[in-house]
């Protein structure tokens, strides 16, 4: 069937990358705008202090200031940095996620937002910031979450009582959790909590903003869900209609998740509303560390039931998250972590509950996996102690309970009708050779560097259909000189989803690849869609296109028809070329057929343009195999990584080179989250210590070892030419991967994120004076 | 503060700039001459997104006094390509699918030029040293390693 293809499955490409390569690619902050002004943010020193005068007098009068603006000056409507203007209805908060103002009257986090200036250019800005005088009360202030959860502790928002934003029930739970694991043969726990990734995407936080004489704004900055932060925008902050908001994206320096939250945006058009300019705000890479936006850390317990066969007879999961100081995205990650990780095995008694909590913690939210590298990282070790404790294979404990087509999937009303993880699983244990490599379980290993494999499974939605607002458009219009332009919404943030809804539409239409010209990232033209992540515009918004695609064909075919003298059923087109299929040497162009159905002198004239659009109601699972084989250094604590094999479960891949590119990416993103990453918070200031790639440690060339990606193409049904989503998995599997490996080769678990090695060393002398006794 | 004007020669061009002394190269660049090209990401030295070469040699521009660079030839992303031919290693890039969000790209692709100027036939391991200052958050590295090395074969082979 593949090979059927002209363009599905190839390594086309991309229409972004040249731009890129050759420096003309425009992103947020190359761009200027007459008489446009540069704005600044003055942030707080205080993890909690109640502003008690602001002072602007003396900023305000410097030569080149336009505005200084406070708290006072800024709508008081409330909004949730999410971005949202509803809340997630999977989550029940325990009231109002709208937990912000663009400016705070105190401040909740060291860096909260307590000012803004725009002044003729960034060294004026700077200066008028530091002539902004504030007098701080401070306050007591809570880092600990679990501090944070006692009665007593200082309220963060003053008009609840306590901290907790809310307790998120898993919907799918059933059973009495406790009896069954009093049944149980084997009862196996961990419990472990992952650091707080930043997103770190190189292109720092950036907006633009600039009001109309007809009282419209237009935005441009890296956003991923323009359409939802237009309309959060709207309604919560200036409380105007929709239509009056335009936002464009221009290109974006990676998301990561970051961008699925307000950055700059709104105080950025708060300014330019005040000062009636052109606003560019800027943020230096120092603020966007210790700013806001960063994987919430999450503190989990995992147990497990088994029975002597291991079989899993229960799971229970217990999460306490650090949302920080304001909401954000960290309840719904909690409710997605559960999702992911109790939607994974097969179990008949389930139970999950997640308690999301305020802390003066910079503000946490969804970063790539969104609650799934944080729930896999302690289920997935969970799982290999389970398999100890029934004297089972790790890769046969998995293939004996993962749950596969037929069963339901990690959103349950939604059966699995496509699931090859067996085959990833197989696949990948063959690559890295467990059969080999992994001794049977409490081999004692010898020598200085000691070497261990471990492995991972994980399943991801590619989107959120079932459960949330999940639907698509597109539209593709021919030109008479037979090429399209198909309009459409994602956010193009380095993932390639260009390339690839243009390969959908030349495929689906009959059109040539390279005749599709794409426009997108703007509200004003483009038609709804909730935006890039969740694993989902390939699946969602290439289903839109396939819509389109198709009845652009239909249209052809019928106008070819008269034109060839027979009926539409007798055509077919591919690569802009209408064809007899029974001759195909008698042809006419798509050019043609375009060209002479708008220079139509007669009764038929048409520009030939069609909207398609698609609801999901499912979400079509991907699935994922990871396995690292590691060498650990015992002297020194160091875990080298020797090699990692990924065996991803895509459908199909509409362009392998892209796949390939989002799981290696997402690999090393992993890496990092395994062995480096950690955004470090003084436990008493409140201070990020680091806030700067010097200190916060990122993978480099040289840290990332040979990574093996096998695709395992079986279509889905329901996917655009049998594709799912790809965006997100890459990195969910190698953190716990790495862990099962460690323990594998030297016997120790970590239970926090980075697995560091003064960690490991800990670890490892704790055990060795253990055994000496 | 005392302003003068300076001589920058960027991409084989002469430019004449009202500099002042706390000025970096980055800003000239991007703000003055437009090459906007050079990325700014970090404004410390760690990541080499700004990355511009000197007198042939990797420099961040970032770090970068403008008064420094004056009179000396400085290339920026935009100097590689000749017309809508693009160098090799920039056809690399795109071939070998080695750009995801673009933004550490001007960076990468100058000091894999670099590289491939002194050394025309890097070993992997070698390729990855030279870029170790050159930070990308997208491809994981191994498609860009890929491109450096099939690029270096096709400047070795005139292709």
């Amino acid at each position: 069937m593949a090979q059927g293809f002209s363009y599905v499955g190839k390594r086309l490409t991309r229409p972004d990358v040249t731009g890129k390569v050759t420096g003309a690619a425009m992103y947020g902050a190359d761009m200027t705008l007459p008489g446009m002004l540069i704005g600044r943010i003055l942030t707080s020193p205080h993890a909690h202090a109640k502003i008690v005068r602001i002072d602007t007098s003396r900023a305000k009068t410097l030569p080149g200031v336009a505005a200084v603006i406070t708290h006072e000056d800024v709508p008081k409507l409330g909004f949730t940095r999410s971005a949202m203007a509803e809340g997630f209805p999977a989550v029940a908060y325990k009231g109002e996620n709208q937990d912000q103002f663009i400016l705070s009257e105190k401040a909740r986090y060291v860096g909260d937002w307590v000012a803004a200036v725009a002044a003729l250019d960034v060294y004026t800005a700077e200066k008028a910031l530091d002539l902004i005088e504030v007098e701080y009360e401070q306050l007591p202030a809570v880092f600990d979450p679990e501090e944070a959860a006692k009665p007593g502790a200082p309220a963060i928002h003053d008009r609840w009582q306590d901290n907790i934003a809310g307790v998120i029930e898993h919907p799918f739970n059933r059973g009495d959790v406790e009896k069954a694991l009093a049944e149980s043969d084997y009862v196996v726990e961990f419990s472990g909590r992952n650091s707080r990734q930043k997103h770190a995407h190189m292109e720092p936080d950036v907006a633009l903003a600039r009001w109309d004489e007809e009282g419209r704004v237009t935005v441009w900055s890296p956003c991923q869900n323009a359409h939802l932060a237009k309309r959060a925008m709207a309604q919560r902050i200036f409380d105007i209609g929709e239509g009056n908001i335009r936002w464009i994206t221009p290109t974006v320096g990676g998301g990561f998740g970051a961008r699925m939250s307000f950055g700059v945006e709104p105080v950025c058009a708060m300014l330019a509303k005040v000062t009636g300019k052109a606003v560019k705000v800027v943020i230096t890479r120092e603020e966007d560390f210790s700013g806001w936006n960063c994987r919430t850390e999450m503190r989990q317990t995992v147990t497990m039931g088994l029975s002597k066969d291991g079989t899993v007879t229960a799971i229970k999961q217990r999460i306490l998250s650090d949302a920080g100081a304001y909401l954000s995205h960290s309840g719904s990650i909690s409710a997605v972590n559960m999702q992911s990780t109790l939607g994974l095995l097969r179990s008949p008694v389930i139970s999950g509950k997640a308690t999301v909590v305020y802390t003066n913690n910079p503000t946490s939210s969804g970063m790539r996996g969104y609650g799934n590298p944080e729930g896999s990282f302690v289920l997935q070790q969970a799982i290999d102690m389970a398999a100890e404790k029934s004297g089972m294979d790790p890769v046969a404990f998995r293939l004996k309970n993962a749950r596969g087509v037929g069963e339901p999937s990690m959103w349950e009303p939604v059966d699995l009708d496509s699931c090859s993880l067996d085959k990833c699983i197989k696949l990948g244990a063959e690559r890295i050779g467990w059969t080999d490599k992994w001794e049977g379980w409490g081999r004692k290993k010898e020598g200085r560097f000691r070497r261990g494999v471990g492995m991972s499974i994980m399943t991801h939605a590619s989107g959120a259909g079932g459960f949330l607002l999940e639907h698509s458009n597109a539209i593709i219009k021919l030109h008479e000189d037979g090429s399209a332009h198909l309009t459409v919404s994602p956010c193009e943030m380095g993932q390639g989803i260009l390339g690839v809804l243009s390969q959908i539409a030349a495929e689906a239409a009959g059109l040539r690849y390279e005749d599709i010209h794409v426009i997108t990232g703007d509200t004003d033209v483009t038609l709804f869609d909730i935006g890039s992540h969740a694993s989902r515009s390939t699946y969602v918004i290439g289903n839109a296109v396939v819509d389109a695609g198709k009845k652009i064909r239909e249209i052809l075919l019928k106008r070819a028809a008269k034109r060839l003298e027979t009926t539409p059923d007798k055509l077919d087109v591919r690569e802009g070329r209408i064809y007899l299929i029974a001759d195909p040497d008698t042809a006419i162009s798509v050019a043609q057929i375009s060209r002479d159905a708008i220079y139509d002198y007669g009764t038929d004239g048409q520009h030939i343009t069609a909207t398609g659009r698609y609801q999901s109601l499912t979400h079509c699972p991907n699935f994922q195999a990871g396995f690292a084989e590691v060498e650990v250094d015992t002297e020194t604590g160091v875990i080298k990584i020797l090699r990692f094999v990924l065996a991803h479960d895509i459908g199909r891949a509409i362009n392998p080179q892209n796949v390939e590119g989002c799981l290696e990416g997402g690999a090393c993103q992993g890496i990092g989250y395994a062995l480096s990453e950690d955004l470090l918070i003084d436990g008493k200031t409140g201070e990020v210590l680091t806030d700067s790639f010097a200190t916060y440690k990122m993978p480099s060339a040289l840290d990332m070892p040979e990574i093996d990606v096998i695709l395992v193409e079986d279509p889905a049904p329901t996917g655009p030419f049998g594709a799912k989503g790809v965006g997100e998995p890459g990195m969910t599997n190698v953190a716990p991967a790495i862990a099962n490996a460690l323990y594998d080769a030297v016997g120790i678990r970590i239970h926090s994120l980075p697995m560091t090695p003064e960690k490991v060393l800990e670890v490892l002398r704790a055990k060795e004076h253990e055994g000496s006794v | 503060m005392r302003k003068e004007i300076a001589t920058f020669v960027v991409n084989g061009n002469e430019y004449e700039v009202i500099v002042e002394p706390h000025m970096l190269l980055i800003d000239v660049l991007r703000d003055k001459l437009g090459f906007t090209g050079t990325k700014y990401a970090c404004g410390a030295g760690d990541c080499g997104a700004c990355t511009v070469l000197i007198d042939g040699k990797p420099s961040f521009s970032c770090l970068t006094l403008a008064v420094t660079a004056r009179g000396k030839s400085i290339v920026t992303i935009e100097g590689l390509a000749q017309g809508t031919e693009l160098h090799p290693i920039q056809k690399a890039f795109v071939d070998k699918g080695a750009i995801q969000c673009g933004y550490c790209t001007p960076g990468m692709v100058l000091s894999a030029k670099a590289l491939l100027d002194e050394n025309p036939a890097p070993a992997r391991d070698e390729i990855k040293s030279a870029l170790a200052g050159n930070l990308c958050r997208c491809t994981g590295y191994v498609k860009i390693v890929d491109a450096v090395e099939a690029a270096a074969d096709a400047m070795r082979t005139g292709g």
